[in-house]
């Protein structure tokens, strides 16, 4: 007989232990313990550190107590708390124990109880049973070992199925031939940052890139196609960047010029959804790093300018507000440079009034190119330099020992523009142009006879343009043109007149202006002396700052006499350099000698003395034919000389 | 596996750990097999009941073919493994990309300087034309 049919019951009484019985018969029960109670109780009881063998002779007492406490137990067997299946397993284990040391110490008497080693039954079960428990066995095995080969089946015809979509690896190689990445214990580490690149910017960018799961990988909505530089449009790949958040969403840095500003610090600064509206998890990895990067260079220019903007000894201070900075460029007019750094979260509410401010994409452009180029003389430097280090003399400096510099010249050598001198330059410049366009344009606008005609020059530079005037008069361009040039510089103007005469001036648009009127008012006179000469009049003699007539509010008169190739006409031109309206500033008169009519009178007794030149009458040019001022000079000229 | 670089030490550690974890794998596979056929041939006596010894002897076979389930397992990801090892430390190709990559952008930068070049001259040519019309005509 096994001891397995031996069946030891122990049951714990349904009632409560008794404290006491009163004389007159009541008895009182002790309370159950509580919980707290009762797991510190068991608790106590178990001691690890006994062996089982030790532990056997003192179990015999111990057990009365374990069935007592049993007792109080069941009174909340229902109530669940984290233990409790721990304590269950506990008592029953202890149980067992229990009746296990209580046998064995009863047949270790030897005085009630005897063990008898049983004889082993001869095997009653047949070999087939065990065949067919060990087919059931390896059945078992082949089961797991074909769930697990279909596993991996199914994981290899899915990566077959989805050949659209590259692997994770495919997708890490790509990844691997455009970024840098490194793998650092478990994570694969990229690096965005342009420090390869000659950056010395100290904010990292690292990125982590992991293995996109599968669930998210089917969630994730299709995101827009990729620019030209990825040429593969698939909607999701295997594969995902995670970028520090203060790289996330969309920079650029805003350029403007304003005049003057009242509110120097309630610019609000506008982030107008210009990159992709696609959030974040979307997007493309390549997208994704390449926003971040811009992200990063744009928050290294800023920096940059900024710190530069606080050092840098203008006469008019630069403003350093938040994230703008404020410089001036030409009085009135500022040059504002701000960082617009849009996470994706608030993208939405950004959109109004993006249009407003007049950004200046050029401007914007040629402070991308500055860090640009400060970037790749980080790493560029002239040959020859020492092959360890990173710095090498430049090139100039190189020069200097051989060419004897001097202190001067050498710490001139050492000044090199930093950025925002750079940009301010550029603004400047651009400020000049737009300024020397307008004047030209609407002095073109304002004056019809002379044509005006002003041409850009192709060849410029960010802070050095050019433009030719030439101003001639519609249908005489052959007879007299007054060419200038005006180089547009940053502050200020340098005008190359026609006879060689260079003129400088201020970023004041009216200096320009007044300059421009003075050309006119000469190439009038100078135009109708030519044109005199080629209807064979004669120029007698000509002026350009006459000292005689009204004071004028700029400059002088100018003034030319013409007479006819008989010599008995005379035109006289007066020029006024006057600036309204069309040919308002000229007067011409004509004068008779001799007149054809002569009477003797008490005065002028003979003919001959008609010949000294008579008076002169003022010519009503405004009613006289003729399209412009030299046609109607040459209108005039005909019909004096015809009137022979 | 020649590798005649001399690696660093980490680098030689991790490329020898990728070896002893595929041999440690297909050993293992190798094993289970084998026990799961020694157990399949049922001789060994034992002082086990037949029962007994029937229930530890299935229970063996799952587990070893279980093991041999985690082994394939762990080879694949060896083969994982060692696909991101190379993709990331393979520095020939990645220079090769770069200098193709630079090669592409250089032509395209070429490229675009060309058109620019021409648009420029095209458009000054134009500026030109359009600015003389444009200064010597009534409307302005």
């Amino acid at each position: 007989m096994s001891f397995s049919s031996v069946n030891i019951s122990v049951e714990a009484p349904i009632e409560n232990q008794i404290q006491e019985i009163t004389y007159d018969g009541t008895e009182i029960y002790q309370p159950p313990l509580s919980l707290s109670e009762s797991l510190a109780k068991y608790a106590q009881k178990i001691d690890f550190s006994k062996t089982a063998d030790t532990d056997i002779k003192k179990e015999p007492d111990l057990s009365e107590d374990a069935k007592s406490d049993s007792d109080s137990k069941d009174a909340f067997q229902s109530s669940l708390w984290p233990w409790d299946s721990v304590r269950n397993k506990l008592r029953d284990a202890f149980q067992e124990v229990c009746v296990l040391a209580d046998v064995l110490a009863v047949a270790k008497e030897k005085r009630y109880m005897v063990l008898d080693p049983v004889q082993q039954e001869t095997q009653e079960t047949k070999p087939m049973v065990q065949i067919y428990a060990r087919k059931i066995a390896l059945t078992g095995a082949a089961k797991v070992l074909v769930t697990g080969a279909e596993r991996l089946k199914s994981s290899q015809t899915e990566l077959a199925r989805n050949r659209t979509t590259p692997g994770f690896h495919i997708e890490l190689l790509r990844l691997r031939q455009n970024w840098r990445l490194k793998k650092v214990s478990n994570t694969i580490i990229g690096d965005l940052s342009y420090r390869t690149a000659g950056s010395k910017y100290l904010q990292s960018g690292t990125f982590e890139v992991t293995k996109a799961e599968d669930d998210d990988k089917t969630n994730s909505p299709p995101s827009s196609p990729l620019p030209g530089s990825n040429p593969t449009p698939k909607t999701n790949s295997a594969l995902r960047v995670q970028i520090p958040s203060e790289l996330q969403g969309v920079a650029y840095i805003e350029v403007m010029c304003q005049k003057d500003q009242e509110d120097l610090c309630s610019i609000n600064v506008n982030l107008l959804g210009s990159g992709p509206t696609a959030s974040n998890t979307d997007m493309h990895w390549q997208q994704k790093l390449e926003a971040a990067q811009n992200v990063l260079f744009c928050k290294e220019l800023f920096n940059q300018l900024a710190k530069e903007a606080v050092q840098l000894q203008a006469p008019i201070p630069h403003m350093v507000v938040g994230n703008q900075i404020m410089a001036t460029v030409l009085p009135g007019i500022q040059l504002i440079i701000g960082l617009c750094h849009s996470a994706n979260g608030e993208k939405k509410q950004e959109k109004p009034a993006p249009s407003k401010s007049d950004h200046d994409h050029v401007l914007e452009h040629s402070l991308h190119q500055l860090l640009r180029e400060v970037h790749h003389k980080n790493t560029h430097h002239p040959f020859p330099h020492p092959a360890t280090g990173p710095l090498g003399p430049s090139k100039k400096r190189m020069l200097a020992g051989p060419m004897a510099a001097d202190r001067h010249e050498l710490l001139e050598m050492t000044r090199t523009d930093t950025l925002l001198e750079q940009i301010v330059k550029q603004a400047q410049h651009f400020i000049m142009r737009m300024r020397t366009e307008y004047v030209l344009d609407t002095i073109a606008k304002e004056v019809k006879d002379p044509l005006i005609c002003s041409h850009w020059n192709t060849l410029n530079s960010p802070t050095q343009s050019c433009v030719k005037i030439n101003i001639s008069t519609h249908g005489y361009d052959a007879v007299c043109r007054t060419p200038l040039v005006i180089h547009v510089g940053e502050k200020s103007l340098k005008c190359i007149c026609r006879d060689g005469k260079v003129m400088n001036m201020s970023y004041e648009p009216q200096e320009l202006r007044d300059l421009i009127f003075c050309h006119i008012n000469q190439h009038q006179i100078l135009a109708v002396q030519a044109l005199a000469r080629t209807m064979g009049w004669q120029a007698l003699g000509n002026s350009n700052h006459l000292g005689t007539g009204p004071v004028e509010l700029l400059g002088n008169a100018s003034s030319c006499l013409l007479v006819s190739p008989t010599g008995d006409r005379i035109i006289a031109v007066k020029c006024e350099p006057n600036q309204t309206g069309i040919q308002a500033g000229i007067q011409v008169s004509v004068a008779h000698s001799p007149r054809t009519d002569f009477f003797p009178s008490r005065l002028v007794t003979e003919r001959k003395w008609e010949h000294l030149g008579g008076q002169f009458r003022d010519v009503r040019l405004d009613k006289m034919e003729g399209r412009n001022f030299l046609h109607k000079m040459e209108l005039l000229m005909a019909s004096l000389t015809s009137n022979l | 596996m020649s590798m005649p670089r001399n690696l660093p030490q980490s680098k030689e550690a991790l490329l020898k750990s990728y070896r002893t974890r595929l041999k440690d794998d297909v050993k293992s596979m190798l094993e289970n097999f084998e026990g799961i056929v020694k157990l399949a041939k049922g001789e060994h006596d034992t002082q086990l009941s037949r029962m007994t010894q029937c229930e530890q002897d299935t229970y063996e076979m799952h587990v070893r073919a279980a093991n041999i389930v985690r082994a394939g397992e762990s080879l694949m990801k060896l083969v994982s493994d060692i696909k991101q090892y190379l993709i990331l430390n393979d520095f020939p190709s990645v220079n090769e990309a770069i200098t193709q990559n630079s090669k592409l952008f250089r032509t395209k930068q070429s490229e675009c300087d060309q058109k620019l070049m021409s648009l420029r001259d095209d458009m000054a040519a134009d500026l030109y034309d359009l600015e003389e019309e444009y200064y010597s005509s009534i409307n302005k």
